[in-house]
């Protein structure tokens, strides 16, 4: 972090031993980034916000390795711990869950499998439960280390893949997609280069798959109608409000991940990934600076979503609520959504015509 | 052709001698009167049916807890109904006991209590006998008391059904019917209203007003910063046969009010329904899906029934494009109307605000502005509307028929159930309404095995 405080406590995150210290270390970084929520430029505060979170889940790790170590078991291959979802876009917020995974290298022979399958569970077990001690609730989908699909050697992540390649439904494309915004946070990172370098093959084109990511990917519309009004929520507690997660950055991710998919880019972050769709000159210049203008505004009105904290845990409902919805930010949001819009529907296009 | 129907014609009256003498003028009469009374009770029958339409759209549009009650209460409703229509409301609207007393009969007719009918018309004098006017009368009677029913839905107690059916067939639906049908001043104005946007819909709707606004919205429809939330109803595809039995019913509702067969002008009137109601669901549809970026169903089954609500009152007075117009302002205003009413915080579960109040005042003043001179004519009530006669007058008296029902109506209904409410309540105590009416008014579940496992599971 730039700032002294931030630098400070992001120093003490690296030499905390226990959880209690590491979970009042993330309640104090709360309070700090939210005093920060209006000083920083967005993409700024991420970079700050995703560091901290980074350093917390490292740290976790590291102790959660140490404390099986301390019973006798120590990672029997190396590993490499995954992020998906926005922790693995590094567009975490101040509330995200837990989509994570785990690659391990290959055993050499039965015994080391089992054991490698049996330490690699535990571990994950273990890591988990201490993140969601500091507050990141576990992911709704499953999509978590814990789930032994997630959990694999490097091998069986590469069959995996094969099989999601070669019988490619509607769930198994959902899969690939999470798969390519993995990042790797802990251990051995080459084991992802490997993993990423068997994804980023031909099969990405064969044509039922892209259907199906096509498909995925205009799933989430833009809240935003015919007449240029924005589609809030009806009804229940959150009338008035507007769902920008569902509503705003997901399709903009979806859309900017379909882009670098199909042109091979591996970067994971969207505002990344729209800068090398520029350098590689899938985007003019003009195109990528609205787009990540767009995205810069949705990421900044994903922090102003309304905050909840349900059992100690950190989450939000991606929802903007009527009250912040303030007549200037409302036409702001309008220019983003169209922009988001005309961005869906050149992605639909571009991709039909390959299709 | 013409050969043929000769031959037809001189072999029948080779075998019945009496045919070729059929056109003598009583046989005539009688022909008349049978083919009229025929179809005046097909119309009451389809409009009884109606009630079909009533029972699956309330309890579709409500919860399981409450499904039996509100489908069962609408027989007895229709029971005690006829029996009161019977003893009283058909007096007060076309009893002719004091026609002397012009300033009376203005505003209420008198006579013809317990109703007793002759047991067959007399066709040198009548288009048909009255016992068939009757039934088709009290079929609308019932309709405009069902539609009352919305206001009521998912809270009120049941004693106050059988008060209030009492009283609203008894004082509040006939006068209001006498008024424009029944002789009464404002028929006397020239109002139009064929089938009865204002005296059936609009009367039924204020009712419901009335009752929804002294019940208090259902536990848990707002929320305490105001915003509302969605009682689903437990079963849209009832609501959507609902739809289809009641525009069914509607050809006996408007293509019945003319009474007659005579030229087949009632084929006209049924013409225009259909139009109306294909305009109201299509529109309804389509402005849900451009406002809110998806395509309710409950919009666009309120939006046919407004199309029908909107219709009824100028299906006899206007050309078929107009017809296609006030169908696709209906389907519109029904959208915008539900969005008002929540915004109001007026919890109206059945949407019978909307449909038959907002649809069944804009019915009404749509006369006085597509009727056509040619049809005021024919049907002989009122004049041509704005457009095709650029005269105001009949739009000021549309508006003065539904200021001044709307007035009575629900100056009636706040009486009548304000006083219900102190003298014995009026909706049932918060427990009653959480376990469901099933069990607190009837002591058994519409749908047993599905609500006691969710007991179970409390």
């Amino acid at each position: 972090m730039s700032d002294p405080v931030g630098a400070q406590l992001l120093s003490r995150i690296g030499t905390a031993d226990e959880v209690v210290t590491l979970r009042s270390l993330r309640d104090r970084i709360h309070e700090h980034m939210e005093g920060l929520l209006s000083e920083q430029p967005v993409e700024q505060f991420y970079t700050n916000l995703n560091e901290a979170h980074d350093a917390l889940i490292k740290r976790a790790i590291a102790l959660a390795e140490a404390n099986l170590a301390r019973m006798g078991n120590s990672p029997p291959v190396p590993y490499a711990y995954l992020l998906f979802g926005s922790g693995g876009r590094e567009e975490q917020t101040l509330s995200s869950d837990q989509d994570s995974g785990i690659v391990y290298a290959d055993p050499d022979d039965e015994s080391g499998r089992e054991a490698a399958a049996q330490y690699f569970s535990h571990l994950a077990q273990a890591i988990v439960e201490m993140l969601q001690q500091l507050g990141y609730p576990p992911c709704d989908g499953n999509v978590i280390s814990t789930n032994p699909e997630w959990c694999l050697s490097l091998t069986d992540w590469k069959n995996k893949l094969n099989e999601w390649f070669e019988e490619p439904d509607w769930e198994r494309v959902r899969y690939l997609l999470i798969v390519a915004d993995s990042r790797s946070i802990y251990g051995e990172g080459g084991l992802l280069q490997k993993l990423k370098d068997h994804f980023y093959s031909d099969m990405l084109d064969n044509p039922v798959i892209v259907r199906h990511m096509l498909n995925n990917t205009m799933r989430h519309k833009m809240l935003i109608g015919v007449f240029g009004q924005l589609l809030r929520e009806r009804y229940g507690e959150d009338a008035g409000s507007l769902d920008v997660k569902y509503g705003a950055y997901i399709p903009m991710v979806n859309a900017i991940r379909m882009m670098s998919i199909q042109s091979g880019l591996r970067e994971t972050s969207t505002l990344a990934r729209i800068h090398s769709l520029q350098l590689k000159g899938k985007l003019s210049a003009e195109e990528a600076s609205s787009y990540a203008k767009a995205f810069r505004l949705f990421m900044r009105l994903r922090l102003l979503a309304t905050e909840r904290n349900v059992d100690g845990m950190y989450t939000n409902n991606g929802k903007l609520s009527r009250r912040k919805l303030t007549k200037v930010l409302i036409e702001e949001l309008k220019h983003g959504l169209r922009t988001g819009k005309k961005l869906q529907r050149r992605v639909f296009k571009q991709t039909k015509v390959r299709v | 052709m013409i050969k043929k129907l000769a031959l037809a014609s001189g072999v029948l009256s080779l075998v019945f001698p009496t045919m070729a003498f059929a056109a003598d003028e009583a046989s005539s009469q009688m022909l008349n009167m049978g083919l009229n009374t025929l179809w005046i009770l097909i119309a009451a029958i389809l409009v009884i049916l109606m009630q079909g339409g009533f029972i699956l759209l309330e309890a579709g549009s409500t919860r399981m807890k409450n499904a039996g009650h509100v489908a069962g209460k609408t027989i007895f409703t229709i029971g005690l109904c006829s029996l009161v229509y019977w003893a009283v409301g058909y007096g007060i609207t076309f009893g002719t006991d004091n026609v002397e007393n012009e300033t009376l009969s203005k505003i209420i007719g008198w006579g013809s209590f317990f109703f007793d009918p002759a047991i067959a018309g007399d066709p040198a004098n009548d288009n048909y006998p009255t016992s068939v006017f009757f039934l088709f009368q009290l079929a609308f009677a019932a309709i405009s008391l069902s539609i009352a029913w919305g206001g009521f839905a998912e809270r009120a107690k049941l004693s106050s059904y059988l008060v209030f059916t009492v009283l609203f067939t008894a004082v509040i639906y006939p006068v209001v019917a006498h008024w424009i049908w029944g002789g009464g001043w404002l028929a006397q104005d020239g109002a139009q209203d064929y089938a009865g946007s204002t005296v059936v819909h609009l009367t039924g709707a204020l009712a419901a007003f009335a009752a929804t606004v002294l019940l208090k919205p259902r536990i848990g429809k707002f929320n305490r910063d105001g915003s509302a939330n969605e009682i689903l109803g437990h079963n849209q595809v009832f609501s959507a046969l609902s739809v289809l039995l009641l525009w069914v019913g509607w050809f006996g509702f408007n293509a019945g009010s003319a009474v007659s067969v005579g030229d087949g002008f009632f084929a006209y009137v049924a013409f225009n329904t259909q139009l109306g109601a294909a305009a109201g669901a299509v529109a309804a549809l389509l402005i849900s899906w451009l406002i809110t970026g998806k395509a309710d169903i409950t919009t666009t089954l309120n939006g046919a029934l407004a199309g029908l609500v909107a219709i009824t009152a100028s299906c006899a007075f206007v050309d078929p494009w107009a017809a296609v117009v006030i169908g696709l302002v209906a389907g519109v205003l029904v959208f915008f109307s539900v969005k008002l009413f929540e915004k109001l915080k007026v919890d109206d579960p059945i949407y019978a605000l909307s449909v038959h109040g907002m649809a069944g005042i804009w019915g009404t003043l749509a006369n006085g502005i597509f009727a056509t001179q040619v049809l005021a004519d024919k049907v002989g009530v009122g004049q041509g509307g704005l457009i095709d006669t650029g005269s105001w007058y009949q739009l000021w008296v549309q508006l003065e028929s539904v200021v001044v029902c709307g007035a009575y109506v629900l100056g009636a209904s706040f009486l009548i159930l304000g006083v219900m409410k102190l003298v014995m309540g009026f909706r049932v105590t918060e427990e009653q309404e959480i376990i469901g009416l099933d069990l607190s008014e009837h002591g058994t579940y519409g749908y047993p095995e599905q609500m006691k496992k969710a007991q179970q599971n409390l």
